[in-house]
Parts: C-alpha cells; structure tokens; sequence
C-alpha cells in the first residue's frame, strides 16, 4: 500500500473512533511539525507548545480535511505554519523584526544583520566545530524575515515542492522560488560577515 | 545590473533559473547560457555562489529532536487519555463525550451568571457560607466521605426507612419498659418500708404540761383563728390615746 493511502486509512479510521489510528497519525507527524517550530521559532519550548498546538488543531479540524483536496503531509503543514504566522504575531518578535503583512522591502537584502549575531560568534580559536556551526546557522535563521525564513524551512529543511510550498503560503511558485533564492542568498551573506568579523 | 544581456540572457531571466539551476534541472542550451552569464555578469555571479553556498549551510541543519515525552503530551493534550490507554482499538477519540457536549450546551447559559457569582463580593460570601456549612456538618458529625456510599436505589431508602422506624420504636419499647420497671421497685419500696409512727399520746401525758423543752410559740400567731377566716385589721384593746396639741385660745 502507498504512503498516500496508508494515510488516508489511518485518517478513516481516526475519524471512526480509533485511538491508536490517531496515536500512529502523532508517531508518523510531530517530528516533522516540530522541527518546523523549532527552525521557526529558535526555541525548543516554543516548539513543543507549538508542536501540540498543531495537533489539537488537527484533532479538531481532522474531520474537515478532503482528501481530494491535496496531501495530507500539505495540510498539516498549512496548518503548522498558520499557527507559526500567529504564534509570531503574537510573540515579541512582533516588534523586533518585520511582520508577515509588511511587504518585503528592496532593501532587505542588505540588511546590515551581521552585528546582531556577533556576541554568538564562534571562539576565535582554530576550526568551527560541527555543532558550533548548526548552531551558528540556526541563529543566523532566526535574523531573516519570516516570509524567508518559512520558504527556505520548507524547500530546505523540508523538502518541499515548489508547488506545494505555495499552496502552503499561498503564494504563486514564482514568488516561492524567489523567497527562497532571497533567504539562501542573505543567509550566506549573514553567516560570511560573522565570519570574517571572527577570523 | 538586473535587466542587463550578456550571453543572450538578462538577468532576470538568470534570476528566474537559478533554482533550477541548483536543484539540478536546467539542462541544454538554457544550462550553457545560464552559466555563461554566471562567469560574466558582475551581479549575478556572485549571488549564484551567495545562493548556493546558503542553500549548503541549510542542508547541512541536522534535523533537530523533539523532546522525549512529546507524544505523550500531544496525546494526553488531544484525546486526554494516557498512551498505554491509546493503545487500545476501538476507543472513542475523535467524538467528544457526552460530558463534554453537555459541557458545551450548558456553559454559554451559566457563564453570566457564573461571571457574576465570580465577583469578589460573592465570592466572600459563598467562601463563609461554605466554611459555617462545613463546621456545622463536622460538629454534626456528618462525614462526606460516608455520604458517597449511600446507596440512593427506592428498594434501599424503603429498606433504610423501615429500619430506622424500628430503631424508634424499640427504642421507646425499652425506655417504657425502664420506667415500669421503676415504678414497680419504688412500689415494692414503699410497701415494705414500716410506716412513719403516729404522734404518741403517752408523751404528751408525761409531759404534764411542762413545755420548758418544746419550742417557744410564736408570739403572733392567733390561736383562735381559723385556717379559712381572713385576718382583719384591728385596734389593740386599750383604748388609742392620741397625743392632740391644741393651741389655748386666751381671750
């Protein structure tokens, strides 16, 4: 039987009354919804709240899902990242970094962010460890704009089609392709200047 | 600068192909063009390398790990029930309760008044109902643990009533027993008690009318009169002298 239709059973037998359909539905999915949290978020608190927040979402909404509408792996991630997009409203970040409504400006490319990251730099000594530098990188994510951060979470991390990313964020493919190329490109330039500050 | 052609392609156009250029896509003349406006182009070339070496560091992320106890969270959260419990088939999960659908009905009708009864002023007054309500049960020795066996079945409160009807009535058997048996005794008491002597005539004789040891009488009883005759105001017997002045008239 194909994942698709493993899924669909399970979503069947979820809406029937069958706890360990919905229990195997959690085992399948909250490592993925989580690492989107976490990579979105920065924290790990946050991502666990987040992550459960998705699922009661889900549990409550699984009888509205069509499954002829799109994937299932789609829905939830349109849902995951709905509650992202609050989550981020809600939180301080509000104030810090750009909103998800504001359009992203021409400039935002060259956005002088390099300084903020500094006292996270890495030691000054020889070679940047592995870890240091996931860390580094993950840090770095949470400078972008939201809108660049979730494409490039989604393509990246997630792999993600390009298709379904927009159906996700709803936006056209094109806008998709650039938010991405934009995040890539402004991500390594973050992560250079860090660099070159250090060494 | 974007909108400039080099090697038959704008940048715009490179722009637009760069993702397909590094997911491995573009192929053929598109791919030769592409690359050759790369190595010319002053922009463009170096956002490809900016591009790439971004998309590297992400893919070089680790996929990070939820914490242990995560599902069991999103599970106790979701359908509240323990996960060992989850494991079993059948159970109900995704149809809320009765409890909770009865929940649901009701709080939209209770909740002004409960956000009324909430105020700090009700509050009070609930709280110091409640404590005199419970003081008055612990002295009454009336425990709320022993009200939950209580069984509330009509077979039971018949049977509960009878028994306490019973309760009564031997009770009130045994006090009117008590009392019979108390009056009997004091009867037997009296009966074999010898009777108080009648006062004697012989003493009376041998007085002969010496009353030095009796008792003084009291000087103001009036022998003569009778239980039943009221006692009227009177005058002693000697005639009342009234001392009277009288101014002499000297003429």
């Amino acid at each position: 039987m194909e994942d698709a239709q493993v899924v669909a059973a399970l979503i069947r037998r979820c809406i029937a009354g069958d706890a360990a359909a919905w229990e195997e539905i959690v085992q399948r999915y909250h490592r993925r919804i989580y690492n989107i949290c976490y990579r979105f978020s920065g924290s790990g608190d946050d991502a666990q709240d987040l992550t459960q927040d998705v699922f009661l979402r889900m549990y409550k909404t699984l009888n509205s899902y069509d499954l002829e509408r799109g994937a299932f792996m789609t829905w939830v991630t349109t849902i995951t990242r709905n509650l992202l997009v609050d989550h981020f409203r809600k939180s301080k970040h509000d104030r810090m970094t750009d909103s998800l409504d504001t359009p992203v400006s021409e400039h935002e490319d060259a956005m002088p962010l390099s300084s903020q990251i500094q006292d996270k730099a890495l030691p000054p000594d020889a070679r940047v460890q592995s870890r240091e530098t996931s860390e580094t990188v993950h840090q770095a994510l949470q400078k972008l704009s939201p809108e660049l951060r979730e494409a490039v979470i989604l393509r990246d991390l997630q792999d993600m089609d390009y298709k379904d990313i927009a159906n996700v964020l709803k936006v056209p493919e094109g806008t998709v392709k650039s938010r991405i190329n934009r995040g890539r490109a402004e991500l390594a330039r973050l992560l250079q200047r860090t660099y070159r500050q250090v060494m | 600068m974007p909108g400039e052609s080099k090697n038959g392609m704008q940048c715009t156009e490179f722009d637009a192909l760069l993702t397909e250029a590094l997911d491995g896509t573009l192929e053929g003349a598109n791919l030769e063009r592409f690359q050759a406006h790369a190595r010319v182009c002053s922009v463009c070339g170096p956002l490809f390398a900016e591009v790439d070496a971004g998309r590297r560091l992400l893919m070089s992320l680790e996929e990070a790990e939820p914490p242990a106890h995560l599902v069991h969270n999103i599970l106790a959260a979701t359908s509240g029930l323990d996960t060992a419990r989850m494991r079993v088939p059948g159970t109900a999960l995704v149809q809320p309760s009765w409890i909770d659908q009865l929940r649901a009905w009701i709080s939209p009708v209770f909740q002004p008044v409960l956000g009324v009864l909430r105020q700090p002023r009700f509050a009070m007054s609930f709280g110091m109902a409640f404590f005199s309500l419970s003081m008055a049960l612990n002295l009454a020795g009336v425990k709320l643990a022993d009200l939950k066996q209580v069984d509330l079945h009509p077979s039971a409160l018949v049977r509960g009533y009878h028994m306490t009807s019973g309760k009564v009535v031997k009770y009130y058997e045994n006090i009117r027993f008590v009392y019979q048996i108390e009056s009997k005794v004091r009867d037997i008491k009296r009966a074999t008690t010898p009777a108080e002597p009648a006062p004697d005539k012989d003493r009376r004789r041998k007085d002969n009318g010496n009353t030095s040891e009796r008792p003084e009488p009291r000087q103001e009883r009036n022998y003569s009169q009778g239980e039943n005759q009221p006692i009227l105001a009177s005058l002693p017997d000697a005639p009342l002298v009234v001392p009277v002045t009288t101014a002499r008239r000297f003429v």
